[in-house]
């Protein structure tokens, strides 16, 4: 009995402890996205004192009608919002389709929701300006749904059959928009451009619509942190554990889309996050989603905002390259670290 | 007092194949019943099938209610499933693992409290886990890991516990403690059904014994019933009978 009371208190002490580690590590997360976000705002072709720039921002100086607010408020702080938010939904979304369907390669890509969000905004593009983003929505859903379908009718929606549906329906729609790319003559350049991925000239409403893709993912998966541990452990674990997985997968698979959709249609494809913030996180914190799906939000906006800092600086490039080139090696290294015995 | 489990005239077709033939059997109430048949004999089929995992014709009762009639949060709370296969995508912290037991049972948003701590070490006690709660399921070895699986499964507290082969990757000696652990839970009230190939095994732990062969109920009845010729025709090899000092009947197959 004795000894039973110690193990009690050393669970409750171990967690507790595990609690405060999370909470630093949220700290120091937030404390880097600060110094990032200053460092993006007050840097760029024209430099803004970080002082000054805080003062303009919270109305120290008067700044009315100063050129160097306009920039920030203009052009800076849109940029960096979006970039933020974009990265918070597409880690989040990372965690989530890699939770729900047990498979650590999980992503808004391999599902073929990416490609399909990019098919439907390529085909929008086409179309003319407004119909982007609907049709982006259209894509990814359309995408979701058909390798929803695929992976039911031929046995049963398991994480092997998604996957290998997801390949088939991501190859199919890439070509579809290579093909758009090849129709689409002078607006070639722009759709190239669009697709590699981006946050120059972000609007202050693009930024609003990756936070609210961010908050769609976010705010159910937490509410559901438990099931989706219970999800991640294996196929039909979560069902044995009373849970109705064929519901509560379709409910975050959608909202993984919706947020994807949002952040391709305004900003491109942008590889990688969804993969190595999740990754990266969960060898501090395990694979536990309630701490892991904050942490990933923070972890991929800041990762996404200091991405798209190093790429305004290469003169301009696509963000996507910039993500690509740091999280191909990284990606490696986990997969290395994680077939050592 | 809890609920058996009946079968009548019980069939489960995968894609045009009847893997389940018109079964029928009364598995009764806080009894541990033995699950034999050679590979593909349709075991593993029959638990999933109790588990509500799995579409069925005919009937299948837990209690007075149709399997396919529960809510699978109730199923979640009533039933216990132990798979084959106890991997682990992800390397969780055995205490997690164990925890995530409690789940049927937890309402939305409801904060763990130490009520759970104490389930979580009591229930990894009871299969000697209790040194490996701080450990990443990833460094666990095979028989490490399957009885945190089992801890977590009497975590959940079901009715009706299912296992599918619980002592494959466990020392005889684990495999012991394991099967005399259901076996006192049933004293509880608790049933169990154990699917196993070791019937020595599972046979001494046994109150009777359900036989299948390509889907078919070959034997059902007590263990002390069961003869060489039954087993033969299950598993169509010849079966010696060797009685152990303790009295118990021990079988072992020989080549034809």
């Amino acid at each position: 009995m004795e000894r039973s009371c110690q193990r009690e208190r050393e669970l409750t002490d171990y967690r507790r402890r595990r609690t405060g580690r999370f909470l630093l590590l949220l700290a120091f997360m937030a404390v880097l996205l600060l110094v990032v976000s200053l460092v993006r705002v007050t840097s760029g072709d024209w430099e803004i004192p970080p002082l000054r720039a805080l003062a303009l921002l919270f109305g120290v100086i008067d700044g009315k009608g100063s050129p160097e607010l306009l920039v920030v408020r203009t052009l800076r702080l849109p940029r960096l919002l979006a970039a933020v938010g974009a990265g918070g939904a597409l880690a989040t979304s990372g965690v989530v389709l890699q939770g729900v369907l047990s498979n650590p390669l999980a992503e808004p890509y391999t599902l073929g929701i990416a490609s399909g969000a990019a098919f439907g905004a390529s085909v929008g593009f086409f179309l003319g300006g407004p119909w982007i983003t609907p049709a982006s929505f259209l894509g990814a859903f359309g995408a979701l749904w058909l390798v929803w379908i695929l992976a039911s009718r031929c046995g049963g929606a398991t994480t092997a059959h998604l996957v290998l549906a997801g390949i088939i329906v991501n190859a199919f729609l890439s070509a579809g928009v290579t093909l758009l790319k090849a129709l689409a003559d002078d607006r070639l350049g722009a759709i190239v451009l669009w697709l590699m991925g981006g946050f120059s000239g972000a609007a202050k409403e693009s930024a609003f619509a990756v936070w609210l893709g961010g908050a769609l993912v976010l705010l159910p998966a937490l509410g559901a942190a438990h099931e989706l541990d219970a999800l991640s452990i294996g196929e039909e674990r979560g069902t044995l554990l009373g849970i109705e997985e064929r519901r509560l997968r379709l409910i975050l698979l959608a909202t993984s889309a919706l947020a994807t959709a949002l952040t391709v249609s305004h900003f491109g494809i942008i590889g990688f996050v969804g993969l190595v913030a999740p990754h990266l996180l969960r060898i501090f914190l395990g694979p536990r989603h309630l701490p892991l799906l904050l942490a990933s939000f923070l972890g991929g906006g800041t990762l996404l905002a200091a991405a798209d800092g190093m790429a305004q600086k290469l003169g301009e490039l696509p963000v996507g390259v910039i993500t690509a080139l740091l999280g191909g090696p990284v990606f490696c290294w986990i997969l290395l670290r994680g077939s050592r015995p | 007092m809890t609920d058996g489990v009946s079968l009548n005239n019980l069939n489960v077709v995968y894609s045009d194949k009847r893997v389940l033939q018109e079964l029928t059997a009364n598995l009764g109430a806080s009894r541990l019943t033995a699950l034999i048949g050679p590979n593909g004999s349709g075991k593993s089929t029959l638990l999933r099938a109790m588990a509500g995992l799995i579409p069925y014709e005919g009937s299948l009762t837990l209690g007075d209610r149709e399997i396919r009639r529960w809510t699978r949060r109730e199923l979640g709370r009533k039933v216990g499933f132990l798979p084959q296969n106890g991997s682990v995508t992800f390397p969780f912290v055995a205490c997690d693992l164990i925890d995530l037991g409690r789940l049927p049972r937890r309402r939305a948003f409801q904060i763990r409290t130490g009520r759970d701590d104490g389930a979580t070490v009591r229930a990894a006690r009871a299969v000697g886990v209790e040194p490996l709660l701080f450990r990443s399921m990833k460094e666990l070895s095979g028989g490490e890991s399957q009885r945190v699986m089992i801890a977590m499964l009497l975590n959940q507290d079901p009715d009706l516990f299912l296992l599918d082969e619980p002592t494959s990757s466990l020392d005889p000696g684990q495999a012991v403690a394991v099967l005399s652990l259901f076996r006192r839970l049933t004293q509880r009230g608790k049933t169990v059904v154990v699917a196993a190939h070791d019937i020595n095994g599972v046979l001494t732990w046994a109150d009777s014994v359900m036989a299948l062969k390509k889907g078919r109920l070959l034997f059902h009845g007590a263990p002390a019933d069961l003869t060489g010729a039954n087993l033969e025709g299950i598993y169509d090899t010849p079966f010696t009978a060797y009685r152990s000092e303790k009295g118990e009947t021990l079988w072992h197959a020989s080549s034809p």
